[in-house]
């Protein structure tokens, strides 16, 4: 489990990080997910206690990081595959790795099968491709069998194959129970792996919700419609909650009612209509959604962001 | 670990854990930094180039003292088996600076600190670990120098024994001099963090200032003073068979360079507690 309060970091004037608490437990997958440069990276530097917060706290599994007996049993991270110098073997590397807590040699060789790091594991990491090292990297994070997963953008750079096995891995992680917690800013990454989203953008927590929900929030039902004299159905349609957008002069949108309800509007009014399309908004426009959001109308996402949070993790 | 949360009913303790008694010990953190110095070919190819540098410089040296013997200066040979120190000092000040630096330039240091997030022990265990390989690298091509050269002295009636005063002393001494010079430049390139940087510093402080110093001598009392306690000056007297007036004894000068390497590894150490990584 790990546990955020009021974490901050600033880097001179800059904002990284602004204030953030959040929860994330363990037996699920937890996403992680925002846009480059949302302070992402430098909120799980701080959870591993590389980056010291300039205000909050954050613990894992009840303690901060750096003061565990055993830290790499209790969380694991994949932050930087770049963390690992160029030319030592990957084998060394986690060789080096494992002495540090008397892990035996045996499991160094458990986590290069499971990686499957076999074949260039005696290699100078300097050559790996992108998607070998990040293997490694992953390598590194499971060494220590721990508790929490942390997992910083691990689908990049990794085969198609690979970006399913990180899947399978993560999944399979939470299923025994442990604390998943994986980065991305690819809400189609996010929507296949995670149960839960932690949504941060410009250093702030836009939601905390399952992935489901966040969804659901954000997506009022929309119709596109084409019609001869779409003036007289908006007019019998307005009502509460709906909106309506005029794209040409016989296509609109409208959001807040069903198609069914388009439908029998025009019926009624005798309107004749040409087209007639529920719109889903995918988790990506969800995502689009939150994130614009957060840039233009910054306080009152963050105050939807308070409801969704409370009414979750019960 | 924890207690089991609420809302997991799930047992949080996975199968294959370590058994209990796993975790940091100095031990470890030894163990995997002597792992990590060993596995980087610069260290192996910098000791050897050191020994053979070393060992090879005295044997020239006796050699050409051989062919002056008469015009040589009494107790010159003694400082024969030492004859590549100068050279030793530059290979192994480079090499401690690359072991250090080159974890934060390719930034190995991340994971360092991940695996030991209280750092002090990794940086006190890198410290030890580069220091070791110093001595020995030191110790024996001194004494290998002085195996290498008494063949070519005895020739000239030059020779000396390793049981003659201070000559024992000063084979073991090229090894903490060398010793200490690491632990200078580790700690350089610790703050540093940069290969080029730090190495350009350590030449500066041990090869370049002293005769900058020297130069400038002249000037003022203090001047002399100032470059007779630089870490450089004032250890290479520990290596010093017979010492002249006026210099530091091998122990003030072993002390001396001792206080500059301790000094720098607590600024350097202090610092890397506090920086983000």
């Amino acid at each position: 489990m790990i546990e955020a309060q009021a974490l901050s970091k600033r880097y001179g004037r800059k904002t990284a990080v602004d204030t953030v608490s959040f929860t994330v437990q363990p037996g699920r997958v937890t996403g992680f997910l925002g846009p480059n440069g949302a302070g992402k990276s430098t909120t799980m530097r701080m959870i591993m206690g590389l980056d010291n917060p300039t205000g909050g706290r954050v613990t894992v599994n009840g303690r901060p990081y750096a003061a565990h007996k055993a830290p790499l049993h209790e969380v694991g991270a994949l932050l930087d595959a770049k963390a690992v110098h160029t030319r030592r073997s990957a084998y060394n590397h986690l060789r080096a790795m494992a002495a540090t807590h008397g892990i035996p040699n045996r499991r160094v060789n458990d986590v290069i099968e499971l990686t499957g790091l076999g074949p260039v594991a005696r290699k100078r990491v300097g050559g790996f491709s992108l998607g070998m090292g990040q293997r490694l990297g992953i390598a590194v994070a499971l060494l220590g069998d721990p508790h929490t997963v942390i997992l910083d953008e691990p689908v990049n750079g990794l085969d198609p194959e690979g970006v399913q096995w990180v899947r399978h891995l993560a999944r399979d992680l939470a299923g025994e129970g442990r604390t998943v917690f994986l980065s991305s800013h690819l809400m189609s990454e996010m929507a296949l792996t995670a149960d839960h989203l932690i949504v941060i953008g410009r250093g702030r927590i836009i939601a905390d919700a399952p992935i489901q929900s966040i969804i659901d929030a954000q997506s009022t039902a929309r119709v596109r419609v084409r019609a001869e004299r779409p003036q007289d159905l908006l007019g019998a349609l307005a009502g509460d909650g709906v909106t309506s957008q005029v794209l040409e002069p016989e296509l609109v949108e409208i959001s807040g009612v069903e198609a069914r309800r388009v439908a029998e509007v025009a019926l009624r009014e005798r309107v004749l209509v040409y087209e007639l399309t529920p719109l889903q908004l995918s988790l990506e426009g969800a995502y689009m959604q939150l994130t614009r959001g957060e840039v233009e109308y910054e306080s009152r996402s963050l105050s939807n962001t308070s409801t969704l949070a409370s009414t979750e993790g019960r | 670990m924890t207690a089991p949360t609420a809302t997991s009913s799930i047992p949080t303790t996975p199968t294959t854990r370590a058994e209990a008694g796993s975790g940091i010990t100095f031990g470890r953190v030894l163990r995997s930094e002597w792992i990590k110095v060993t596995t980087v070919p610069s260290t192996v190819i910098l000791i050897v180039i050191t020994l053979v540098v070393m060992i090879g410089l005295a044997a020239v040296v006796a050699w050409s003292l051989g062919l002056a013997a008469d015009a040589a200066p009494p107790g010159a040979a003694f400082a024969v088996p030492s004859s590549g120190l100068a050279f030793g000092q530059l290979l192994i000040a480079s090499l401690a600076v690359v072991l250090v630096a080159s974890e934060w330039g390719t930034g190995m240091i991340r994971s360092t600190m991940v695996a030991v997030p209280g750092r002090t022990q990794a940086l006190v265990a890198k410290a030890a670990v580069i220091a070791a390989i110093s001595f020995v690298v030191g110790f024996v091509s001194a004494l290998g120098s002085y195996f290498v050269t008494q063949p070519i002295l005895d020739a000239q009636g030059l020779g000396f024994a390793l049981g003659e005063e201070g000559v024992f002393l000063s084979v073991v001494n090229t090894g903490t001099f060398l010793a200490l010079v690491a632990l200078i430049s580790m700690a350089t390139g610790t703050l540093l963090r940069n290969t080029a940087g730090g190495i350009v510093t350590v030449v500066g402080v041990f090869f370049v200032l002293p005769v900058v110093l020297q130069t400038l001598a002249g000037l003022a009392d203090w001047v002399a003073d100032v470059g007779r306690f630089l870490p450089g000056e004032a250890g290479q007297q520990m290596v010093a068979v017979s010492t002249t007036d006026g210099a530091l004894s091998p122990l003030e000068g072993g002390l001396t360079m001792a206080a500059w390497a301790v000094g720098l590894q607590v600024i350097a150490l202090v610092v890397t507690k506090k920086r983000d990584v």
